[in-house]
């Protein structure tokens, strides 16, 4: 067994701290762990990337090579890009959707998504929003280790202990807050698997759930359901968009939801 | 608990305190800053009353150590590989000196150039000054390297390099540390004509030295990381040092069972072991991180060309840059690992992030009020130094056009002006200017060159990561460029703050226009390391604000 991750996104994003808490955790599930990691220039706001490599056998370097990784952990898109080359062909990309644009080129949301989308296997979630809602945006990286926790050969009690420890000194509110937006990156991801298992198509799936107000709870049913009527409705951004009156990402709790998903219910078998 | 998952960088600091140091010296310098970093952690975590201060440059941080050694007590140098050009005078003499406490100099090159201005390999310094020189291969062995080079360097008499790079010393595994040994008792050398380099003590110390290298070449000969391996005569033949074992693994896997192999960690090359390989083997590849300091040793004018080698020398492997699995790979002629299908959606949006400035960073300001007076002179050039401020080179900014090695912008644009070009504006930080700015402008102030010294202030060694800088105050630095014997009328203090936009564009305007050397010091507090900077001042016992927060001379 071998996982290969690289961790990214932009310098201040804490890319460094998803890194330490999955070493930690690799290493008391009693695998071997190597980390490198980038310091010095990229440190001010430019590109940062480390990468984790884990395996139940000895790793031979430190820097694995181009098409070695199972996943992409980015905590920005267009950084999600960025390293496709390390990306395995069945590779995973599970990121923050929410742009950093401090770049005079910086492409716009369509042509970005489009080439996000263009890649086999993405989860994309809306992670700053969420760690908003869990108490803190500086929690947005947390929200993607969740998101990506299935893909890991950690469980996630495990990996939940290692964040209590890496933020302890921070004090308890950080801890809970930390905690809470990595379940709900687990939830936001699991809600997308099977709203794409269902035949949904991810980029269409990932707006439905970003616009979702996810606690971090696994999703009921009823919310499922819902997601799945919405998600399977042609204009189904549309329409929320105008039942929340906004066009950026706006939180709909699960009665919304379900009276929005109403007309379209008749669209979509009742999951098993 | 949580377990020690350790950068080579920290492993190395980890396995000096272990090995009993009683005082670490350094200059921060990517990717060899958390070395010294680790070992003030360290030391304030355990009470181990170590010297640890940042020195003010890396010749001053060595000349430390070397007294730390004179009086029989063990230290810890560390920088990056150009701080070691910094640090080449103490460097070469200390092997005629030799070590009395143990003396080990952990360099950190950066191949690839990830954060430096060229990618210069360490080891040639080794070789250049006959001293022995540890290239670990993990974190695990950076520590015990760490440990070693000090039994070697007591044991040899001898400074000893130790050599890591950045894919090392800035990645993490886990380190099972030893047992740490107490620290020497202080107790000065009895042979100090070797410590007094006269013509007539040199050249005895030097034949010592020579005579010497029998014994460090039988110490690596016989040192475990040495480590030969022929597999059957005729075969081909590998040489790898350092974590370049690590691509050859990975890339060959248990092909390398068809190869003889050669990995050398510890320097000088071992000659014999070396010898056996090229007798043993039918062609020779050479895997080095850096420059090609064996392959040049193995291709030597005039040698038996029956045994091809090749290497970076050769172009089988690339000139310049880090190793990695797949350059391994496509010398051998392997096949390389299939990567996800990328389209051509995915280029079409790419864009380079490079490092940018702070929100709100002083240097920007000042950059602002720089760039509107140089306009008022067309073609007019602005020489830069290295520090956050060096990303002034880019746009928005495009406020320096150049930037060589620590200090260089006075001294270039001294030259500049002896050239006949005028204006001529410098720039470089407070910490770069104690660095090594402080001879040249005295050179400048001497001629009263026609130009204008920009120091911009901001009272922390910010794009390391924040480290103390060794005047920490504006009145200090003002001090010193008056105490060097500066005229006073043309020194300036302002503050590069955007409502302090119009009256410093005049004043330097003012201060470009007198035709004589001006000093400008620009100061106000780095944002990131606001908090930093409190500290290291309370830590000083210096007032808690700096003191030209709002300009005021």
């Amino acid at each position: 067994m071998k996982r290969d991750l690289v961790l990214c996104g932009v310098g201040g994003q804490g890319i460094l701290s998803i890194a330490a808490v999955v070493d930690q955790a690799a290493v008391a599930a009693g695998f071997q762990v190597k980390q490198p990691e980038v310091h010095g220039m990229s440190q001010r706001g430019g590109a940062v990337h480390a990468f984790v490599r884990m395996s139940d056998g000895e790793i031979a370097c430190d820097l694995p090579p181009d098409g070695a990784a199972e996943a992409i952990l980015s905590v920005e898109p267009l950084e999600a890009l960025r390293y496709v080359n390390w990306l395995a062909p069945a590779g995973v990309i599970v990121t923050d959707l929410t742009p950093v644009a401090n770049l005079k080129n910086y492409p716009d949301s369509d042509r970005l998504y489009e080439a996000l989308y263009s890649l086999p296997r993405v989860i994309g979630v809306d992670a700053t929003r969420l760690a908003r809602k869990a108490g803190s945006p500086r929690a947005q990286n947390m929200v993607v280790l969740g998101a990506a926790a299935a893909l890991l050969p950690l469980e996630p009690e495990r990996i939940e202990h290692h964040i209590a420890e890496l933020f302890a000194r921070k004090g308890e509110a950080t801890v809970h807050t930390n905690l809470v937006a990595f379940r709900m990156g687990r939830t936001a991801a699991a809600l997308l698997a099977r709203l794409v298992d269902a035949g949904v198509v991810p980029l269409h799936a990932a707006r439905v759930v970003a616009r979702l107000d996810l606690g971090p709870e696994p999703v009921d049913g009823a919310v499922l359901i819902a997601c799945m009527a919405l998600a399977s409705c042609p204009d189904a951004i549309a329409r929320i968009d105008e039942a929340v009156g906004a066009t950026a990402a706006m939180p709909l709790d699960a009665a919304a939801l379900s009276k929005l998903a109403e007309p379209c219910l008749s669209r979509v078998a009742t999951p098993a | 608990m949580n377990h020690d998952i350790l950068l080579g960088a920290e492993a190395v600091a980890r396995g000096a305190v272990d090995a009993g140091i009683s005082a670490a010296y350094a200059y921060p310098g990517t990717p060899s800053t958390e070395i010294f970093e680790t070992i003030l952690e360290l030391d304030r975590r355990d009470g181990l009353h170590l010297h640890a201060r940042w020195s003010a440059n890396e010749k001053v941080a060595l000349e430390e150590a070397l007294g730390m050694s004179y009086a029989g007590r063990r230290a810890l140098v560390s920088f990056k590989h150009v701080g070691l050009n910094v640090a080449a005078d103490p460097f070469l003499n200390s092997a005629l000196t030799g070590a009395h406490g143990g003396l080990v100099i952990a360099v950190a090159d950066d191949p690839s150039m990830h954060s430096s201005q060229n990618e210069q390999d360490s080891r040639f310094y080794a070789d250049f000054a006959n001293v022995p020189c540890l290239e670990p291969s993990s974190q695990q062995e950076a520590y015990e390297m760490a440990v070693d080079a000090f039994d070697v360097s007591e044991r040899l008499k001898m400074p000893v390099m130790l050599r890591l790079t950045t894919r090392l010393a800035h990645s993490r595994a886990v380190v099972t540390p030893r047992p740490r040994r107490a620290q020497n008792v202080a107790k000065f050398t009895d042979e100090s004509w070797k410590w007094t380099l006269l013509p007539s003590n040199a050249r005895k110390a030097f034949d010592e030295l020579l005579a010497h290298q029998v014994d460090f070449q039988a110490w690596s000969q016989a040192h475990p990381a040495n480590q030969l391996t022929v597999t059957g005569q005729g075969r081909p033949g590998i040489v790898a040092s350092g974590i370049a074992i690590g691509y050859v693994k990975a890339a060959l896997a248990e092909k390398l069972n068809d190869y003889n192999l050669l990995h050398i960690g510890a320097y000088p090359i071992p000659e014999a072991s070396l010898r056996s390989l090229v007798a043993s083997s039918s062609a020779l590849y050479v895997f080095e991180e850096g420059y090609p300091l064996i392959e040049r040793l193995l291709v030597g004018i005039g040698r038996d060309p029956s045994v091809p080698v090749y290497g970076r020398l050769s172009g089988l492997v690339p000139r310049a840059g880090e190793l990695n699995a797949d350059k391994v790979k496509r010398a051998f002629g392997l096949p390389l690992a299939a990567k996800v299908h990328v389209p051509a959606a995915v280029a079409n949006v790419m864009q380079p992030r490079a490092p940018v400035l702070c929100e709100g960073c002083p240097h920007t300001d000042s950059y602002r009020f720089l760039n509107e007076v140089m306009a008022e002179h067309p073609g007019s050039r602005v020489m830069g130094d290295i520090g956050c401020y060096t990303l002034g080179y880019y746009a928005p900014h495009n406020g320096i056009q150049s930037c060589v090695c620590m200090g260089a912008s006075i001294g270039m644009a001294s030259g500049v002006v002896h050239a006949g070009l005028w204006p001529v504006v410098c720039v470089l930080g407070d910490s770069t200017f104690t660095h090594s700015g402080l001879p040249p402008l005295l050179d400048a102030i001497r001629e009263d060159t026609d130009m204008t010294v920009m120091i911009l202030d901001n009272s922390i060694v910010a794009m390391t990561g924040g480290q103390e800088t060794l005047v920490g105050e504006t009145d200090k630095i003002v001090k010193l460029v008056k105490g060097l014997g500066a005229n006073p009328d043309h020194i300036h203090v302002l503050s590069p703050l955007p409502k302090a936009h119009e009256q410093n564009v005049a004043l330097l305007r003012q201060e470009v226009a007198h035709r004589g050397l001006s000093v400008i010091v620009a100061s106000r507090a780095c944002v990131t390391y606001a908090k930093q900077i409190k500290e290291n001042r309370r830590h000083q016992g210096l007032p808690g604000m700096v003191a030209n927060l709002e300009g005021k001379p």
